[in-house]
């Protein structure tokens, strides 16, 4: 800072500067401001930015603009992480979930992001989704274990696990001849354990057909496999009406149901198609149901496996 | 609560210190007030400052005394806003982040005007305010709730504020943004 050192009018030093005086009149007594010198007086008037702080205010604002412009991916982040909270307070999980994923593109090792996720995903019956999102946080670690949320959605998590090893092991009761009542029992209560899963009850009245069955009772069967289909109609509910269609027509030797079974086989098919599983699932009953309406006799799956596959499932 | 003097916690949030006497400049200018001296930054107490001509325009007298106050707690929002979400929402490990929150949290730690500030202003404040001066009516319990953060430095409330401040501002905007 470079003031000069011209004299003041005052008569005084300079009140800055220290400049000696000079004998002119008294005016910065009138304007009861210091006596400055005419440099500094100039200087005081508009005290100049220095170059270094101009610079550093254009940078500071430039900085900014990176800043915001830097987080609009957080931004969007933050957006859909904020949309699917309010979602999940109003208890609209399936639409919150597809919001918490999108954060968790981003954030995956956010707490509240994947913990709201593993909420939504549970409380809407999908357990993958909740599954990834934990798994996808640190292994599953948190740092807050004592928060409610984490104490919440920890309970649903074992409410959900519990609920699908008892449906894994009614599952495979199913596959052995006079369980079914006992796999339709165990799948009932997973589906009560975990209702927010519709799939479980879902498998549970799919359980109950092969129940009725296994116990003769195919009116039972045909109107809880119509039933579901109704409910969801695709190529595994259309071959479980063709099959209970076909036991009626081998009880009743009635050839609408017979034809019945075919079109809903063919129906299957066609739903299948680009469905390489569901295909291989057909390919497998098809044989069955064509015995089935061909000899009139009901046997079951593994009857059939016994008789007919040395005693193999088709495609092991 | 442990102690850290005063020009190591002004080192460490300099650009705050720097943008206060920034404004407290910019608005002696505004209102065509003389400025003696300028400091921006230093290792001393008080870190910066300005020194500056008395006036009897109040708002003059407001805003060279709150205008940094406004203008560093203005800042720290936006520059906490814009690295909020990765550092507190979303745990991202993102280190520009970091450094835009330690840029906002040390502007809006250096918020706070002096003690001189306070009294230039409370001079007047209390005597305007009876006559309905609008600023000086702001101006009586914003300088009653500053006077006591302003003690309150020694436990930190100058930190405090930064990060209410820097947590508060981005929640709203947020909050309010997202509908």
């Amino acid at each position: 800072m470079s003031l000069g050192t011209q004299p003041t009018q005052s008569g005084m030093p300079c009140a800055r500067c220290g400049a000696p005086s000079s004998d002119g009149p008294p005016e910065q007594t009138i304007a009861k401001q210091p006596p400055l010198c005419s440099s500094c007086r100039q200087l005081v008037a508009a005290w100049p930015y220095p170059q270094w702080l101009k610079l550093a205010l254009v940078s500071l604002l430039l900085l900014l603009a990176f800043a915001l412009v830097h987080g609009k991916k957080y931004f969007q982040a933050g957006r859909e992480l904020y949309l699917g909270e309010r979602l999940v307070e109003k208890g609209r999980y399936a639409e919150a979930l597809p919001h918490l994923k999108e954060t968790l593109k981003i954030a995956p090792r956010s707490d509240k992001a994947a913990l709201l996720t593993a909420k939504a995903g549970l409380m809407s019956g999908d357990v993958q989704s909740a599954a990834a999102a934990l798994q996808g946080h640190d292994g599953g670690k948190f740092e807050n274990s004592g928060k409610q949320t984490f104490k919440e959605v920890s309970a649903l998590w074992d409410r959900a696990n519990r609920a699908l090893t008892e449906a894994e092991k009614a599952a495979k009761l199913e596959l052995q001849d006079g369980k079914a009542a006992q796999a339709a029992q165990l799948m009932h209560h997973a589906a009560s354990t975990y209702p927010e899963m519709p799939g479980l009850m879902f498998a549970a009245e799919y359980y109950d057909g092969g129940a009725a069955f296994e116990r003769k009772d195919y009116d039972t069967f045909l109107s809880i496999a119509e039933k579901q289909w109704k409910e969801q109609a695709n190529a595994n509910t259309a071959a479980y009406v063709a099959s209970a269609l076909a036991c009626k027509y081998a009880i009743t030797g009635k050839l609408a149901f017979r034809q019945r079974s075919e079109a809903m086989l063919q129906k299957a098919f066609e739903l299948a198609h680009g469905e390489p599983e569901a295909v291989k699932g057909l390919d497998e009953f098809v044989d069955r149901n064509k015995y089935r309406l061909d000899s009139r006799e009901i046997i079951s799956k593994t009857e059939y496996d016994r008789r007919f596959r040395s005693g193999k499932p088709a495609g092991n | 609560m442990f102690f850290i003097p005063g020009p190591v916690i002004a080192a460490l949030t300099f650009p705050g210190v720097i943008v206060h006497e920034a404004g407290h400049l910019f608005f002696c200018r505004f209102f065509k007030l003389q400025v003696y001296q300028v400091c921006f930054f230093r290792f001393g107490t008080p870190a910066g400052y300005v020194v500056h001509q008395k006036t009897d325009n109040f708002t003059a007298l407001f805003f060279v005394s709150m205008g940094p106050f406004f203008a560093n707690t203005l800042l720290c929002v936006l520059f906490c806003t814009a690295a909020f979400l990765p550092v507190w929402e979303l745990k991202v490990n993102d280190p520009l982040a970091y450094f835009f929150y330690w840029l906002g949290l040390s502007i809006g730690m250096h918020a706070f005007p002096s003690t001189t500030d306070l009294s230039n202003l409370w001079e007047q404040a209390p005597r305007l305010a009876k006559q309905g001066n609008p600023l000086a009516i702001l101006s009586v319990p914003l300088a009653a709730v500053l006077v006591v953060l302003n003690y309150g430095r020694v436990i930190w409330a100058d930190l405090g504020y930064g990060i209410a401040v820097g947590v508060l501002g981005p929640i709203a905007i947020f909050r309010a943004l997202v509908r």
